[in-house]
């Protein structure tokens, strides 16, 4: 089943400037790990933005789940597209803890249920202890490990990531690049992610997309 | 066809009642303004030509003058003191830095009554003189003058002037005027070459405030016996009884005020406030030595003395005399409860429409939204006289339209039910003060940027529910400063509140200038000083919001 399917996509921040994202098409299936890499300013973190809801494009259609979310006559507002977002920056509630922000998601389960996957989050991605402080006391690494948790909880069936490794060390970021695809195996989640590693690459995507051409390239897996 | 669909697309991607409520607020704002110009098209009355023949010219023209003599004292005393805070350091710098906003506190129209008093045959200044044997001129004292005018308008409104420049002057200047006094200028130079010139943006728009405070005052003006066009359409209203000629004047004055704001862009250049160049270094004050050293802290003294100390000074000696009078009778508490009721219901609009349109033109960033903040923060550039008489227009009509319902409720064959009300008022404040309180929540806004909502939203969480979960908390500190600031300015404000308040309802403001006008100047002392305590909590909170942010 094809959970993203993009078809002739163009976008433009100002109708001055030239297209950021023009006649682009694209598909994904249902548990697939794809990985978008090409130079800053290629126009990465606005393909996930256009995915997500949080930007309309010009013109092109995008099927999520086989359900048309936006063309030149519908449009799906973000909280209802079941897709999930690491941002750039983290975008954490600087006024709710890390325990509140990995549960701000969950309002659809019980109170117990909740508790319980907030725990789950925050052991995965190893910040046991620190649930209770605020995104200010945190590293820069630890925020982005929290931003990360706080868009796992909700098991979207669609996971978009914005580099979202690039503010951790070598030895955690192995740790989290193995256990997280297992966990996005498991919950059979899809997964888009910006990335500028190599290795992010090489340990996690199936195939990879370079944006930045005209035309998107897109290499297989070499499935070992 | 595509065109269109995508269109429909993008409207019904923003239809929510957030945004029936910004189309409310707008439409709320705009109808009383356009029923005015309206009102151009028309064909004149009788008295029309009487008006034109007899008041307009000279109306027009005191009006001019006292924008114009105003405006340029008030940039003189507004720039000379911000360059010398800014750019000199002298005993008690810190100090004058914040007071110099004090006299804000002040509206112009209690300056007016208590200096006319000051001056007056029987007030302090000329007994004081007598008893010390000095006699003078009758003609040295004649404050209740158009030069008169111009004064109590300069040193109450200075400090608009005042507070733009001196914060532009000490964040942006560095480099221009350091420049400067490394090639050797003479001090005066450097203020006339360097500083005047590159401040213009602010000083422009300082001045611009100071104009539209003018233009909509009337407690001075007409203590003072001054003809404008807020007192032509007073007298034309209250008068002549002609609600028709006063529209009509209102919207050329509008129509005047219009042409101002187009004349201010063009003064202010494409620029806003911030300077031209990249490297906006803070400017480092020098030492001030000998004569001048002093000099500088005794003119602030001054400066202070006449714009602040003297007047409440005044005010305090007349309360001690009255104000067991004042407070004893029982309706110091009605007009005070009075007070505060309107503020406060105006306020809590104010402020709701303000969320609402601020958060609708975030998501939506494009023109329409923008014209949306527009229209929204417009009823600060027009007069409070205009608002009023639009205002009234629009609810007289409803009544006329309303009157075969209230003879089937039997309230007899045309009475006025909106336009005797409250509504009116509260109407009347929402459409003027709107800029205040949405200028501060799209600030807040501005401050947390959307990226918080977008996480909200990706989580599954709608645009209403994010609003109260993340946004709202998130901007507590801008919406707490907007409330007490609008809550303010309406406590303080007269021309509206005298014009359009129901019968046997009185405020603070209107109560004090009544008893300033009935020649009981000893008995407005409590109720205005009432009123400048309440305006020191702004002045309080402007300087708190200006220490986060730097
Ligand atoms: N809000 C915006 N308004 C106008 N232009 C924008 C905006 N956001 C991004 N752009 C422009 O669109 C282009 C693509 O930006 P985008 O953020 O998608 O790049 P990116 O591939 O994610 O880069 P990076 O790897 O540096 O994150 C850039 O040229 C950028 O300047
Ligand atoms: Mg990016």
């Amino acid at each position: 089943m094809s959970i993203v399917a993009i078809n002739k996509l163009t976008f433009t921040y100002s109708s001055k400037k030239l297209c950021v994202i023009d006649d682009f098409s694209f598909s994904m299936n249902k548990g697939e790990i794809v990985g978008v890499v090409g130079e800053s300013g290629c126009g990465k973190s606005t393909l996930l933005r256009l995915i997500a809801g949080l930007e309309t494009p010009l013109s092109g259609k995008i099927d999520i789940s086989e359900v048309t979310v936006v063309d030149s006559r519908t449009f799906v507002p973000p909280e209802r597209r079941g897709v999930g977002m690491v941002f750039q920056d983290y975008a954490l509630f600087p006024h709710l803890t890390v325990a509140k922000n990995i549960e701000f998601g969950l309002h659809r389960l019980s109170r117990s249920a909740r508790s319980a996957r907030v725990k789950e989050m925050v052991e995965l991605v190893a910040l046991a202890g620190m649930e209770n402080r605020y995104p200010h006391e945190l590293s820069g690494g630890q925020q982005q490990r929290v931003a990360l948790a706080r868009a796992l909880a909700p098991k979207p069936t669609l996971l978009l990531m914005d580099e979202p490794f690039s503010n951790l060390d070598a030895a955690l970021k192995a740790a989290i690049r193995s256990e997280l695809r297992e966990i996005l195996k498991k919950a059979e989640m899809t997964c888009l992610f910006v990335t500028h590693d190599q290795q992010d690459v090489d340990a996690l995507c199936d195939r990879t997309i370079k944006m930045g051409e005209r035309i998107a390239v897109q290499s297989e897996r070499i499935s070992s | 066809m595509q065109q269109l669909a995508r269109l429909l697309r993008d409207f019904k991607k923003h239809n929510n009642g957030w945004l029936w409520i910004s189309l409310l607020a707008a439409a709320i704002i705009l109808l009383p303004l356009l029923a005015i110009l309206a009102s151009v098209g028309k064909a004149p009355n009788e008295n029309w030509s009487h008006i034109t023949e007899y008041m307009l010219k000279d109306y027009v023209l005191q009006s001019v003058w006292l924008v114009l003599f105003t405006g340029i004292l008030t940039v003189l005393l507004g720039v000379i003191l911000a360059w010398l805070m800014a750019g000199h350091d002298f005993p008690l710098r810190k100090f004058f830095r914040w007071a110099m906003y004090l006299p804000l506190t002040i509206p112009p129209y209690i300056g007016a009554y208590t200096y006319g008093n000051m001056f007056s045959y029987t007030g302090t200044v000329q007994t004081t003189l007598r008893s010390m044997g000095i006699k003078l001129d009758q003609a040295y004292f004649d404050i209740m003058s158009m030069q008169g005018a111009v004064f109590i308008f300069t040193m109450f409104l200075f400090p608009y002037v005042y507070m733009i420049t001196v914060s532009f002057l000490e964040k942006q200047s560095g480099s221009y005027i350091e420049n400067a006094r490394l090639l050797g200028r003479t001090p005066v130079a450097v203020f006339t070459r360097v500083v005047l010139p590159i401040s213009r943006p602010a000083i422009v728009g300082g001045v611009t405030l100071v104009a539209f405070e003018v233009l909509s005052d009337y407690g001075v003006v007409n203590y003072y016996g001054i003809q404008t066009f807020t007192t032509a359409i007073f007298s034309t209203w209250f008068g002549m009884y002609d609600i028709e000629s006063a529209t009509r004047l209102a919207a050329f004055f509008m129509i005047g005020i219009v042409s101002l704001l187009a004349l201010e862009r063009l003064l202010r250049g494409h620029r806003k406030f911030s300077a031209t160049t990249s490297k906006n270094s803070p400017l480092a004050p020098i030492r001030l030595k000998g004569i001048s050293r002093w000099g500088a802290t005794a003119f602030c003294l001054l400066v202070l003395a006449v714009s602040f100390v003297i007047p409440v000074g005044q005010l305090f000696v007349w309360a001690g005399w009255t104000y067991e009078e004042v407070l004893l009778t029982s309706d110091f508490l009605e007009m005070t409860f009075n007070t505060i009721s309107v503020a406060f219901l105006a306020t809590a609009f104010i402020m709701l429409l303000s969320i609402v349109v601020a958060n609708m033109t975030r998501i939506m960033n494009n023109s329409f939204g923008a014209a949306l903040a527009k229209v929204l923060t417009l009823g600060y550039s027009i007069p409070g006289a205009i608002v009023a008489i639009g205002v009234l227009s629009i609810f007289i009509w409803a009544d006329e339209r309303l009157a075969p319902l209230y003879s089937w409720m039997g309230r007899g064959d045309a009475p006025l039910i909106l336009s005797l009300s409250l509504g009116m008022m509260v109407v009347a404040y929402i459409i003027r003060f709107t800029a205040t309180g949405y200028n501060s929540v799209e600030v807040g806004f501005e401050k947390i940027g959307l990226k918080y909502m977008e996480a909200s939203r990706m989580l599954g969480i709608g645009f209403t529910r994010t609003f109260f979960k993340v946004d709202l908390p998130l901007i507590k500190g801008a919406l707490l400063s907007g409330t007490l600031l609008t809550f303010i300015e309406i406590v303080k404000e007269l021309p509206l509140a005298l014009l359009l308040r129901p019968f046997n309802f009185d405020t603070l403001a209107t109560k004090s200038y009544q008893y300033a006008s009935d020649e009981r100047i000893f008995s407005a002392a409590v109720p205005s000083l009432f009123i400048i305590a309440v305006s020191l909590i702004s002045i309080i909170v402007l300087h708190q919001a200006g220490k986060r942010v730097v």
